[in-house]
């Protein structure tokens, strides 16, 4: 096989002196010093064409007095993992977000979180950690206890102002309109047409990476899938997939199997009920209403599969704990057939209403080149031509043995990405047909009797229905988590939303944020 | 036109198509049916997400799809706390929307109920304990029902939004 050592060729004539720590056919891992960071990073993103996939820290203590950074680049199908140390007292790093623009959130992150400040940074407005939390704060120190209550200080953040004749500022949020999870939106208008959107997040944050490092990482599932409701598989299995690495534990097949039949019925009911609430946001009803009672109909089937709407509780660490007998799914194959027909003539009224499709086309572009520049993932990026699915590039679950067709459009407005979800809906029936007539007998759930070793770690990708969820757990001493992160498609994803809406009017701006439809819990963490 | 009539036709009538939950798990505050009172033609919530996972949202958004369909009992979702004579609280109340949650309070105009809605609300759930989270929802404004679940069915949330009016009509 020449695959696996890929990456490691491309970069070799340029940085011939580079050994690679740790190798496999997934991943790379190096190790650099930090003056040489920028220019590696700024090769694997612009000659090499590496998407910015993940940048987190880690505090290593106790094990080892020192700080590590480190930078996931994906290159074809292979994970590059640069890391960085920060011995001592140091508290500096080199900003890569001058040459890297998908690395802008993250870097700010390690800030509020860690107390690294990243020299160069061209932003440096608190993030995470909102203006009235006290100064010295640093929640994913080791020294920081998990519980500790947080005090109170005065504060303000500075939004961007942009000033004129005829510019006006609309504040909206926390607490906006609808049913909706609370973030702040701050627009700058000038008529009718947005010049600027910030957006303020972070209302929501519940310190999920600390309450992860109080956990075992077998005991960790609940948490995880409680990260985003709505994408419980998702979280729930990229969480298992990376402990299952960790304990070196197969996965029975059968177990596969029902993983990505759970996926696909989480992104069936997730899109389904999108492309209700895309329409329902230029005011037709009509197909809304269709679409929820399409969206009930697959959580209901959800409930009598596993008792739970949302498939809580339907996996486990090493396989899933519901199985699903082949006279429930040909139920449910009987059911989903129905729902195709029924769903590919609400298609044919949806785009036969000109006034609806006026709506929708030329609304909210999100450039491909603006999109690459984010690292954006998922359904937002094969809207704008960016040609990516985990399942089909580092298949994981039973998509090894599943061909994934992979949808992508090129315009990258909300029509765009609503032919993308209609297409995803109609890939998802398919899918689940084939693991129904693929399906093998078997055992659901493999045992496993040891406990990672202290500062082993593991990494795993998942498409959820949103896009691609990227977990990092790594062991500590005597099975515990030391370090977790969790990266949900919506951090990448939000801050292209400012670009999308640019020269677009107000009443629009629901409607794109509908089409991208982000996780605020995934992103607030 | 002629196809979305079709449609309609061939769909039919789909409202009240769910199991009937069993016995409600509600648990309602001393004094709640009175407050209940004024609300037993026509209640008006607001919901408010002081951060929780967003699976109840997901559930609150489904009782106004065609197949719960609240509004047949008089409910009615207001997008401002203005407009509201209940709030519908869903998650851990977390430092950074302690003050919104208040502010929200205070905006809604008397009488007023407060539901906490899910487990998380009522005592945190998986998230106690947080340096970020400052505690339930009855730590900051006092609470009238509680509806435990994570999160509860849709067919639980309508049963108790009747429950409390019924109750509060038979006491008149």
């Amino acid at each position: 096989m020449t695959e696996p050592s890929s990456a490691e060729r491309r970069i070799q004539p340029a940085f011939p002196d580079l050994i690679a720590e740790r190798t496999s056919d997934r991943l790379v891992q190096f190790r650099v010093d930090k003056s040489r960071l920028p220019q590696l990073a700024r090769f694997l993103h612009e000659k090499l064409e590496g998407r910015l996939a993940l940048l987190f820290a880690v505090d290593c203590r106790p094990l080892e007095d020192k700080y590590e950074i480190q930078y996931l680049f994906s290159l074809n199908r292979q994970w590059v993992l640069v890391t960085v140390d920060i011995l001592g007292q140091e508290r500096l790093f080199t900003s890569i977000t001058p040459y890297v623009h998908a690395a802008q959130w993250y870097e700010r992150e390690i800030r509020d979180l860690f107390g690294l400040i990243p020299q160069g940074h061209p932003d440096l407005r608190r993030l995470v950690r909102h203006e009235h939390w006290p100064k010295g704060i640093h929640p994913l120190m080791k020294e920081f206890l998990w519980d500790k209550a947080l005090g109170r200080q005065q504060g303000q953040y500075r939004f961007r102002h942009i000033e004129g004749e005829g510019v006006f500022e609309i504040p909206v949020g926390p607490i906006h309109a609808g049913i909706i999870e609370p973030g702040h939106f701050r627009f700058s208008v000038a008529g009718e047409p947005i010049m600027q959107l910030e957006i303020r997040h972070f209302w929501k944050h519940r310190g999920i990476e600390k309450l992860f490092e109080q956990q075992t990482v077998t005991s960790a599932l609940p948490l995880a899938e409680r990260v985003s409701g709505d994408t419980t598989v998702g979280h729930g299995l990229a969480y298992c997939e990376a402990v299952e690495r960790l304990l070196q534990l197969d996965v029975p097949r059968r177990a596969r199997f029902l993983r990505s039949l759970f996926l696909e019925l989480e992104r069936l009911h997730n899109h389904l009920g999108d492309v209700g609430a895309i329409c329902n946001d230029t005011a037709y009803t009509l197909a809304h209403a269709h679409c929820s009672r399409m969206k009930e109909q697959v959580m209901q089937l959800n409930d009598q599969l596993t008792g739970s709407r949302f498939l809580r509780g339907a996996l486990a660490i090493g396989g899933v704990v519901n199985d699903v007998s082949a006279i429930q799914r040909s139920e449910l194959i009987d059911v989903l057939n129905a729902m195709e027909k029924d769903f590919a003539e609400l298609e044919s009224i949806i785009f036969a209403n000109a006034s609806l499709t006026d709506r929708l086309e030329t609304t909210g572009v999100l450039t491909e080149r603006t999109a690459w520049d984010h690292g954006v993932v998922g359904v937002v990026g094969r809207a704008s031509g960016m040609d990516q699915d985990v399942r089909r590039d580092r298949p994981f679950a039973a998509y090894d043995e599943l061909a994934v067709k992979v949808v992508s459009y090129r315009y990258g407005d909300v029509r765009a990405r609503l032919r993308v979800r209609m297409d995803e809906i109609h890939e998802s029936i398919r899918l689940i047909r084939d693991i129904h007539n693929t399906i093998p007998h078997g055992p659901l759930i493999a045992k496993w009797h040891h406990q990672p070793p202290a500062g082993a770690w593991a990494l795993s990708a998942v498409e959820g229905w949103r896009g691609e969820i990227l977990y990092f757990v790594m062991a500590g001493e005597g099975g515990r988590i030391h370090r977790c992160k969790v990266r949900d498609p919506s951090f990448v994803n939000w801050p292209a939303i400012q670009w999308a809406v640019v020269g677009n009017i107000i009443p629009d701006f629901p409607l794109i944020n509908k089409s991208f439809n982000l996780s605020y819990a995934g992103n607030d963490l | 036109m002629f196809r979305i009539l079709k449609k309609s036709l061939k769909t039919g009538r789909v409202t009240g198509q769910y199991a009937q939950p069993p016995q409600s798990r509600a648990a309602l505050a001393p004094g709640a049916r009175e407050k209940a009172l004024p609300f037993k033609r026509s209640l008006v919530i607001r919901e408010v997400d002081t951060g929780s996972c967003n699976a109840c949202e997901m559930e609150m958004n489904a009782l106004t799809n065609p197949v719960y369909d609240v509004e047949r009992f008089g409910v009615h979702i207001a997008a401002s706390p203005r407009h509201a004579d209940a709030l519908v609280v869903t998650g851990p109340v977390t430092v950074n929307m302690e003050r919104p949650l208040k502010d929200v309070y205070k905006q809604t105009p008397d009488p007023k109920l407060v539901i906490a809605l899910g487990d998380c609300a009522i005592h945190c759930g998986v998230f106690k304990g947080s340096y970020a989270v400052t505690g339930p929802v009855d730590r900051h404004i006092p609470v009238d029902v509680r509806i435990p679940g994570c999160p509860p069915r849709p067919a639980e949330i309508l049963k108790v939004l009747e429950d409390i009016r019924s109750r509060s009509s038979s006491n008149t």
